[in-house]
C-alpha cells in the first residue's frame, strides 16, 4: 500500500480566516490525506520551511484577506530558490481572488486556485489526482540539507508503507546527539512544553539545532490532521528541523518508521532530537530503543484518583516527571502525590511543576536546565 | 461559581418570578385589577399618529389581551419598549417619527407603575421615567433619559463600516459616506498588518499593506485618517474595529486628539473601539499576546476610558465575528453574552462601580437568514438585563443592552450576486424588528471585495427605504413584536442560551471554557455542518445550490486594490516617523516595558509610547514582556 499524500495547509500572514480551511482539512483527512496544518497569521518562509521539512506534495493555501498574488507567488518563488520544485502550490480565497489574479498567479507559478463554489470533493480528487505521485527521491541535485534530510524521511516512511521495511543499519547515533522523548497522557501540554523549551534551547544556544518528531494519530490507509506545528511558534525557526508523522495504525503512540526515522535524525548533526508521542495511554513505555537519552512524562495534575498513580508505568521509568498545569488547584496534591509514588522506585528521578503557557515559566527553565546538564551517566538508561 | 452561572440561576428565578406574579393576578383580585388598571392607564395615554394616508395610528402596539394574568405576563416578561428586561427595545420610538404636533404628551405610559415596579426594576425609579415630552429639550443628556431617544434628536441608526488604503483615502471615503448624515458616525476598518499589531515596514507583509482596510502604524496615521472632523463634537463618534492591539490604538487615537486639540479633548472623544479579546480567541483570531495578557491589557485601558473618557464605549462585545465564523445563532448570542459577563465580572474585580462600566458595555451581533434572527437580539437583551440586574446589581442604565448589527457578510455569495441585495434587505428588516440601536447593511459586491461606492450606496439607501420611506417601523412602536411565531422562537432560543451558559460554567465559566477551547471547537463544528448542509443541499442557496446557472461567469470586478507606490509610501512615511523619533522612542518603550512588569495599570505609559512610537515598536516591547499568543487549533 503505498503512504497517504502528504500537503501542508496554512493561511498566509495577517489573516485569521481559519473557518474555510478548518473544513478543507476535515475533508482532505476524511478522502486519506495527511494534512500538516501551519495554522493562520504565517509568514512565507515558515511555510516553505515546513513543506520543505514535512517533504509535503503540495502547499494548500487560504487567503481572505488580499495581498494573496505577492503571497503566493512569494511561496512559489522561495520553494524554487531552495531547490523544492516538485512541491506544488495551490489554494484559494472565495471571491476576492479573481480571474485576473489567477491568470498572474498561475502564469508565476501557482499551480491551482479554487473559486468560490467549488465543491469539497472536486478539491479532494483535484488533490489526489494531481499530488498523488511520489516525488523524486532526493530532489535537486545539490539541494539543501532539509530537503535531502526530508526525502529520505519520506523513503523511510514509503518503505514501511509498503510492508518493506529498511534493512536495520547499526543502530548508533553520533556522540554529540542528545535525543530526549517527551510521552504522557493528552491535554497534558506536552506540545506546549516543548515549544517552550525550544525557545530556551535557541535563546540560550546561539549556535544549537534541533530536531522534534513529534506524532499524531492515524489508521492504516488514513488521512490525519498533523496540527502540532500550528501551536508551535518558537519551532518555526532556522535552527529546528521539525517532522510531523501520523502513526499510521500502530498502537502504542509512535509511527512503524518512527525509530529508523529517529536514528537518521541522530545521525544528522543536531544538537537535540525531540521526539513527542501521540497523547498516550500510560501502561508501557513508549520508547523501546537505546536512542532515546532521557524520557520526560508530562502528567495533568487532574489524572483522578492516587491509586490510579500505581497504574502508570511511566512513572517507573521516565528519567523526569513534569506535572504541568500548576495553576490549577490540584496541582499542589498532585505533587505530593507523585513525588511520594516516585520515592517508591528508589531511582535519580526528577519531579518539576511547570505551567508551559506561561511566559517566561521558571519550571520551564528549570527542565531546560536539567536537560542541558552533561549526559547523564549511562546507567541511568541501562536500566530499562 | 462564577458570574455566569448566577446569571443563569437569575434568568430562572425571573422567570418563576414572572408565572407567580400571573398566578398572583389571578387569584388575588386586588392585585388583579391594579395590572388590569394600569393597563389601561397606558393604553389611554397612547398617542395616536397619522400616517401619510390619513391613517390613524397608535404610536405604541400593545397585544390585545384584557385578562390580568396575560397583562401582568406582558408587562413583566417582556417589558414596554425602554422598560425593564427589554425584550421590546432598549429605547423607546427608536425609529419612530417625531409627532406632527409637538405639544402632544407621549410616553406617559410609564408614569402610573403598579406597586411592585420600582422593587422589579432594582433602579432608581422616577429620576428618569418620568413624563417626556417630545421636543422638550433637545440639548438634554440623551443618558438621563435613558428610555427615549426622540428622532429629531437621535443619530441616524446608519454606520458604515470602511477602511481603505491610507489614512487619507479612508477619510476621503469617511467624508464622502457622511455627507448627507446629520451626524458624522465613523467606523473604521483596519488593515491586516495593523489588526497583528505589525507594522508596515515588517517583512512579508508589503501586499497587505491596506488591503481590506486602511493602514496606521503611527499617530500621524491616526491625524490623517479623521482630518477634517471634530472629535469633540457631540455629533461625532469613531468607531474603530480592532482588538489584538487595541489599547496600543486607543492610545494613539487619544495621542492624535490631544495634537490636534489640545489636552481637554479627552474627556469629550466619544466612540467606540472593539478590543474584544474574548471573541479574537475563540473565533476570530487576530490575537498578539497570550489571552490572560491581552485581558489584562484591555482591562487597563476599560478602567482608563471608564475614569477618564464618560463618553468612550471601550469594548464592543462582538457576536459577529462568531457568527461569521461559522456558529449557530445560539451560540453567537450564548457566547457573546457570557463573554459580556466575563468583561463585567473583571472590571467589577477592579473595584469599579457596575453603574460606571455597565452603561460602556455595548455589543455588536451578526444577523443572518436563519429563523433564529427573528429574536435574537431581543432575547439577548432579556438575559442581559435581567443578568445585569439580579446578578451584578446594576441599575437602570447598565441594564440596557445596547446592539449594533451588521448584515451577514458569509451569508452573502459571489453567484449571481445582486441576490445578496435581497439577503441584505431581509437581514436588514430581521435586525430592525429586533430593535437594533445602530445597524451596518453589507454591500453586494462583498463576496468579491472591499466594497465599492455603487453598491455601498445602495446598502445605505437599503437602511433609508426600510426606515425612511417604508412604514414599517416609522409610526408605531412595537408593529411587528410579539407574533406566536416570535414567541415561539423566544422561548426556545433563551432555552437553548442557557443550556450554553451552563456548558460553560461547567467548564469553570467563559475562561475555563476559552483554555479548553470548548467555543472554539462547538463553531468549528457548527462551520463544518453548514459547508456539509449547503453541499448536500440540505441548506439551499439560492443560486448556488439551487437554481444554479450553469453557464454564469463570475463578474469581473474593478477592485479596490492598493497601488504599490501607496505602499511603498506608508513605509517610507514610517521610516521617517522611526528616524524623527528614535531618541525618544527608546526611553518611552523601556518605561512601558518596565511598568507592564508590575501590576500598574499600564494604559497611562502605553499612552505616551503611542506620542513617539510606531505599532509595532510598542507590540513588539510588549510581547518581549507577556510573550505572544500561542493560536489554538
Amino acid at each position: 500500500m503505498a503512504s497517504p499524500i502528504r500537503v501542508l495547509t496554512a493561511v498566509p500572514i495577517c489573516d485569521g480566516h481559519d473557518s474555510a480551511i478548518n473544513t478543507i482539512n476535515l475533508e482532505f483527512i476524511r478522502h486519506g490525506i495527511e494534512v500538516v496544518y501551519l495554522g493562520y497569521h504565517r509568514y512565507v518562509q515558515d511555510m516553505v520551511r515546513a513543506a520543505i521539512q514535512e517533504d509535503v506534495r503540495a502547499v494548500g493555501i487560504s487567503s481572505y484577506n488580499g495581498g494573496h498574488v505577492e503571497f503566493f507567488v512569494e511561496v512559489v518563488k522561495q520553494l524554487r530558490k531552495r531547490g523544492a520544485d516538485d512541491i506544488a502550490v495551490f489554494g484559494g480565497g472565495g471571491g476576492t481572488i479573481t480571474h485576473d489574479d489567477q491568470r498572474v498567479m498561475q502564469k508565476r507559478g501557482v499551480d491551482k486556485i479554487f473559486f468560490a463554489g467549488t465543491s469539497l470533493t472536486g478539491m479532494v480528487d483535484w488533490v489526489h489526482q494531481r499530488y498523488g505521485k511520489q516525488h523524486k527521491a532526493s530532489g535537486r541535485n545539490g539541494a539543501p540539507a532539509d530537503m535531502q534530510l526530508a526525502r529520505k524521511l519520506t523513503q523511510i516512511e514509503d518503505s514501511y508503507a509498503n510492508g518493506k521495511a529498511p534493512r536495520k543499519s547499526a543502530m548508533k547515533k553520533s556522540g554529540n546527539t542528545r535525543v530526549i522523548g517527551f510521552t504522557g497522557p493528552g491535554g497534558a501540554g506536552k506540545t506546549t512544553l516543548i515549544d517552550e523549551l525550544v525557545l530556551r534551547l535557541l535563546h540560550r544556544e546561539a549556535q544549537s539545532r534541533i530536531a522534534i518528531l513529534s506524532h499524531d494519530p492515524s489508521v492504516v490507509g488514513e488521512g490525519a490532521l498533523l496540527g502540532d506545528r500550528a501551536t508551535m511558534i518558537n519551532s518555526q525557526h532556522d535552527r529546528v528541523f521539525m517532522r510531523s508523522m501520523a502513526t499510521r495504525g500502530q498502537a502504542g503512540g509512535l509511527s512503524p518508521a518512527t525509530e529508523d526515522c529517529l536514528l537518521l535524525l541522530s545521525q544528522s548533526g543536531f544538537d537535540y532530537v525531540i521526539i513527542e508521542t501521540v497523547g498516550t495511554g500510560q501502561e508501557a513505555m513508549p520508547f523501546q530503543t537505546k536512542l532515546v537519552d532521557q524520557t520526560v512524562l508530562v502528567m495533568n495534575p487532574d489524572y483522578g484518583a492516587r491509586l490510579q498513580l500505581q497504574k502508570i508505568v511511566m512513572l517507573d521509568l521516565a528519567d523526569i516527571v513534569v506535572v504541568n498545569k500548576s495553576d490549577q488547584e490540584r496541582a499542589k496534591t498532585a505533587m505530593s502525590e507523585i513525588e511520594r509514588r516516585i520515592e517508591q522506585n528508589e531511582r535519580p528521578q526528577k519531579l518539576i511543576s511547570t505551567v508551559a503557557k506561561r511566559h517566561r515559566d521558571v519550571g520551564v527553565d528549570q527542565l531546560c536546565d536539567l536537560l542541558t546538564q552533561p549526559k547523564p551517566a549511562a546507567a541511568a538508561s541501562a536500566k530499562r | 461559581m462564577s458570574k455566569l452561572g448566577r446569571v443563569v440561576e437569575a434568568v430562572d428565578k425571573y422567570n418563576n418570578f414572572v408565572e407567580n406574579e400571573v398566578k398572583r393576578a389571578r387569584t388575588d383580585k386586588k392585585f388583579g385589577q391594579q395590572m388590569v388598571d394600569r393597563w389601561n392607564q397606558i393604553k389611554a395615554n397612547i398617542p395616536v399618529g397619522t400616517a401619510p394616508t390619513g391613517l390613524k395610528l397608535p404610536r405604541l402596539a400593545l397585544p390585545e389581551i384584557d385578562e390580568a394574568g396575560d397583562i401582568t405576563r406582558y408587562l413583566l416578561a417582556d417589558g414596554l419598549p425602554g422598560e425593564f428586561p427589554f425584550l421590546n427595545g432598549a429605547y423607546r420610538e427608536m425609529y419612530l417619527e417625531p409627532m406632527q404636533n409637538p405639544t402632544i404628551e407621549t410616553g406617559t405610559y410609564e408614569k402610573n407603575g403598579h406597586g411592585k415596579k420600582s422593587k422589579l426594576n432594582g433602579s432608581k425609579n422616577g429620576a428618569s421615567n418620568g413624563t417626556v415630552a417630545a421636543g422638550v429639550s433637545p440639548a438634554q443628556d440623551k443618558a438621563e433619559q435613558p428610555t427615549r431617544l426622540p428622532l429629531q434628536q437621535a443619530e441616524e441608526p446608519t454606520r458604515l463600516f470602511s477602511g481603505l488604503m491610507l489614512a487619507e483615502d479612508t477619510n476621503e471615503r469617511f467624508h464622502f459616506l457622511g455627507a448627507h448624515q446629520r451626524s458624522k458616525r465613523l467606523s473604521t476598518a483596519f488593515d491586516g498588518p495593523t489588526l497583528y499589531g505589525i507594522d508596515s515596514d515588517a517583512d512579508g507583509v508589503f501586499g497587505k499593506i491596506g488591503e481590506g482596510g486602511v493602514a496606521v502604524d503611527t499617530v500621524e496615521d491616526m491625524i490623517r485618517l479623521y482630518d477634517g472632523f471634530d472629535l469633540g463634537s457631540p455629533d461625532f463618534s469613531a468607531s474603530m474595529t480592532i482588538s489584538g492591539p487595541a489599547p496600543i490604538i486607543m492610545a494613539m487615537y487619544i495621542a492624535a486628539a490631544k495634537r490636534r486639540f489640545g489636552p481637554d479633548i479627552v474627556p469629550k472623544l466619544r466612540g467606540t473601539i472593539q478590543a474584544d479579546i474574548f471573541k479574537e480567541v475563540q473565533a476570530q483570531n487576530e490575537t498578539i499576546f497570550p489571552v490572560e495578557a491581552s485581558l489584562r491589557f484591555l482591562t487597563d485601558m476599560m478602567e482608563y476610558t471608564t475614569r477618564n473618557m464618560p463618553r468612550w464605549y471601550p469594548v464592543s462585545i462582538s457576536g459577529y465575528h462568531i457568527g461569521e465564523a461559522g456558529s449557530t445563532p445560539v451560540q453567537q448570542a450564548a457566547y457573546t453574552l457570557s463573554n459580556g459577563f466575563a468583561y463585567a465580572e473583571m472590571m467589577a474585580a477592579r473595584g469599579l462601580e457596575v453603574n460606571d462600566f455597565g452603561p460602556r458595555l455595548s455589543f455588536f451581533l451578526d444577523c443572518g437568514l436563519d429563523v433564529e434572527y427573528i429574536a435574537l437580539t431581543r432575547v439577548s437583551r432579556r438575559i442581559w438585563a435581567i443578568g445585569m440586574r439580579d446578578a451584578f446589581g446594576a441599575g437602570h442604565k447598565a441594564q440596557m443592552f445596547k446592539v449594533h448589527t451588521q448584515t451577514s457578510g458569509r451569508s452573502l455569495v459571489a453567484a449571481e450576486f445582486k441576490n445578496n441585495l435581497t439577503r441584505t434587505a431581509a437581514e436588514l428588516m430581521l435586525s430592525y424588528m429586533n430593535g437594533t440601536n445602530s445597524c451596518h447593511s453589507n454591500s453586494a459586491d462583498e463576496p468579491f471585495t472591499t466594497p465599492s461606492e455603487e453598491w455601498i450606496r445602495l446598502a445605505a439607501h437599503g437602511q433609508a427605504i426600510l426606515l425612511d420611506e417604508s412604514g414599517i417601523f416609522k409610526h408605531t412602536m412595537n408593529m411587528l413584536s410579539g407574533s406566536p411565531g416570535m414567541k415561539a422562537v423566544e422561548r426556545a432560543v433563551e432555552a437553548a442560551i442557557l443550556e450554553e451558559f451552563r456548558e460553560i460554567e461547567r467548564l469553570g465559566g467563559v475562561m475555563g471554557a476559552v483554555e479548553n477551547r470548548y467555543q472554539r471547537s462547538q463553531i468549528q463544528t457548527a462551520a463544518h455542518r453548514y459547508e456539509q448542509q449547503i453541499y448536500s443541499g440540505v441548506r439551499p442557496i439560492i443560486a448556488l445550490n439551487k437554481y444554479r446557472n450553469e453557464n454564469e461567469d463570475l463578474p469581473e470586478f474593478e477592485l479596490a486594490r492598493t497601488p504599490r507606490s501607496k505602499q511603498q509610501l506608508q513605509v517610507d512615511r514610517l521610516k521617517k516617523f522611526k528616524a524623527k523619533n528614535a531618541k525618544k522612542a527608546e526611553p518611552a518603550l523601556e518605561k512601558l516595558a518596565a511598568v507592564v512588569e508590575t501590576d500598574e495599570n499600564c494604559f497611562p505609559a502605553l499612552m505616551e509610547a503611542a506620542e513617539v512610537c510606531s505599532l509595532g515598536q510598542i507590540g513588539e516591547t510588549l510581547q518581549e514582556v507577556v510573550g505572544r499568543f500561542r493560536p489554538m487549533v
